[in-house]
């Protein structure tokens, strides 16, 4: 993005901005002002940027950096995303040819974290039942957006990112999904930080940030 | 999971078409190197004499030459011009005995049957057979001889079939004991001796070579002429026949330099020496293809790897950003491509023994053959080592370049 564009930012072009566990994040801009390119820098799936983040403080990590000129090594940076970071994308990510369940399924593996049951008791909270073992191709946009924030839940991590997660949901929908992200960061005292083109209320943020 | 979104990526085709061609190309390379293998021992055997392409050259005697003897001898400029030749490794002279030879056998009953002989002699690297007695020193009284095998055919076949004599066979001529006796110089010595070989390609007697020297030096002509003395040559150093090694016995230069200095060479030996080397150059070419094919078979599994993973990028791409790593992701083709070439080298190898089994039997009822197939299972465990690390490290290093884009 040019740099009129990130005029009046909060966190880029400032010397430093710091994430804190347990605290919650909202930031909040304009389609195309680079809420989804922050995530990204974050978890490491794009380096295009000047400066570096640092993650320090996780007790099975330790601090690890990440910039332009030096990415993160994949084990390192594999580490980060099954030990400390989740993150819910945007597009979802999520595998057409399986079912709802599959899905949560594939990602849990990795870590062991949650058991089966729960979740599919967390699938039941948000789809109806018959849902979760169909393949996600045949649910709905908002439908999906569910199993892609259950998804995010299942692991480790001590920040979970979550990129427009309402866009396709209704207020009661998004508050039923709130509300177990709620649960789940409150039980691993994790921080959130939440993108969306404007302010919401579903969650009480520590601090709001404009990009 | 990860198995059931991955087995969507592929089509059984490229599969199978890397199974197939794989199979062929490895069961020719097993076959070929089995062949060779096999059949290597009647190459050399055949050939020992010839391993160097070495044949006998002489010069062609005509009406004039047998009436000047000298010129049936080679001289020093010929002799330089053949060796300075591009394709002539190195040339040998056949040694003559320069005294009188006799041999006779003493009959029951007082009598004796004796005949006059000759003797010539060449390095011990030309001949083809190499008996244990084969040796003399100044100290024995025993020499070995060896004779042309046609010698013994030819009595065989023709006296003794028209004389109604009974036929002998190599081992019995090989336990008649005789006496030689060599006269010159005004001296002489008698010598037991025995037939201890047959010759199939230098057609004279033989006697070691370093018994022909020494007795040359003591009973020979030369030794009674004066050493200042510089003509004429002494027969024994003048030869008559060659041995000549060529580099390439089916260079097209050779025939042509004969046949233009009206030397006589022997064709046979060197037709055998031409068709050992076709031979081996068609192995070659054959072998050739076959790694062709292996390697393109190869090649064909990684472009499809390629293909598939670059069709299904996202699916990497997603697998990667929710935390799998690019061993994870790559296992499943690993382990396809494994198990497919696995079986394929195992497939092979018994095809390739089972088609062993028909030549061998064919082989061996024209040959005595030896040998066994340890040769071609050791070959498929390397081949199936080589192309595993091969298949594993291509599929992984596509996956990784793939996910790591960004």
């Amino acid at each position: 993005m040019s740099e009129s564009e990130v005029t009046g930012s909060d966190i880029y072009l400032i010397p430093e901005f710091r994430f804190e566990k347990g605290k919650r994040y909202m930031v909040c801009a304009r389609s195309g002002h680079g809420k989804t390119s922050l995530l990204n820098f974050i978890y490491g799936v794009s380096h295009r940027f000047d400066g570096s983040i640092e993650y320090r403080g996780f007790d099975s990590v330790g601090t690890l950096a990440s910039s332009a000129a030096r990415p993160m090594p994949e084990h390192q940076l594999l580490l980060l995303r099954r030990r400390a970071l989740s993150l819910m994308f945007q597009d979802l990510c999520l595998f057409d040819e399986l079912t709802a369940f599959e899905n949560v399924q594939l990602k849990n593996r990795l870590t062991g974290f949650k058991t089966d049951a729960e979740i599919r008791a967390m699938l039941d909270t948000l789809l109806p039942s018959a849902k979760k073992d169909q393949p996600v191709r045949t649910l709905s946009l908002g439908q999906r957006q569910r199993v892609a924030a259950v998804r995010a839940m299942c692991q480790p991590f001590a920040f979970l990112l979550l990129d427009e997660p309402f866009s396709h949901l209704d207020h009661q929908s998004a508050a039923q999904v709130a509300e177990l992200i709620a649960r789940e960061t409150e039980k691993q005292e994790a921080a959130l930080i939440v993108t969306a083109l404007d302010p919401t209320s579903l969650f009480h943020f520590d601090a709001t940030i404009n990009l | 999971m990860i198995n059931k979104l991955q087995r969507r990526t592929l089509s059984p085709w490229q599969m199978a078409g890397y199974a197939l061609t794989l199979l062929v190309g490895l069961v020719i390379v097993l076959l070929v190197l089995q062949i060779y293998a096999d059949v290597r021992p009647l190459l050399t055997q055949q050939t020992d004499v010839f391993k160097n392409h070495a044949v006998t050259v002489s010069k062609n005697i005509s009406l004039f030459k047998t009436a000047n003897k000298e010129a049936i001898y080679f001289n020093d400029k010929e002799l330089d011009s053949l060796e300075s030749q591009q394709f002539v490794k190195s040339v040998a002279r056949f040694t003559s005995a320069q005294f009188s030879v006799n041999a006779y056998i003493n009959v029951p009953g007082g009598g004796r049957f004796s005949t006059d002989l000759f003797f010539e002699s060449v390095p011990d690297r030309f001949l083809d057979v190499r008996p244990d007695a084969w040796l003399w020193d100044s100290a024995s009284s025993f020499l070995p001889i060896i004779i042309p095998e046609e010698y013994l055919q030819l009595y065989n076949f023709g006296f003794a079939e028209s004389q109604s004599m009974p036929v002998i066979s190599q081992g019995m001529v090989e336990q008649i004991s005789f006496n030689i006796v060599i006269r010159g110089n005004g001296q002489s010595r008698t010598f037991t001796s025995r037939i201890v070989g047959f010759s199939g390609k230098i057609n004279t007697i033989l006697v070691p070579d370093d018994f022909l020297q020494w007795a040359n030096c003591r009973y020979g002509d030369a030794a009674a002429a004066p050493h200042d003395m510089p003509h004429p040559t002494p027969a024994a150093q003048r030869p008559s026949r060659l041995l000549v090694e060529f580099d390439d016995a089916s260079d097209q230069r050779i025939p042509s330099y004969f046949e233009n200095r009206g030397l006589n060479i022997s064709q046979s030996e060197l037709e055998n020496s031409k068709m050992v080397f076709l031979f081996r150059l068609a192995m070659l070419g054959v072998f050739v293809i076959a790694v062709i094919i292996v390697v393109l078979s190869v090649a064909i599994i990684i472009m499809s790897m390629n293909l598939v993973v670059h069709k299904n990028r996202s699916l990497f791409l997603n697998l990667y950003a929710i935390g799998y790593s690019v061993p994870q992701i790559a296992r499943y083709y690993q382990w396809l491509v494994s198990i497919i070439t696995a079986l394929d080298v195992v497939a092979a190898a018994i095809v390739a023994m089972l088609l062993r089994g028909l030549y061998v039997r064919r082989l061996s009822s024209m040959f005595a053959t030896g040998g066994s197939g340890a040769l071609l299972f050791v070959a498929a465990a390397v081949l199936c080592m080589a192309l595993l690390v091969l298949c594993n490290c291509s599929v992984r290093r596509i996956v990784r370049k793939t996910v790591s884009q960004n």
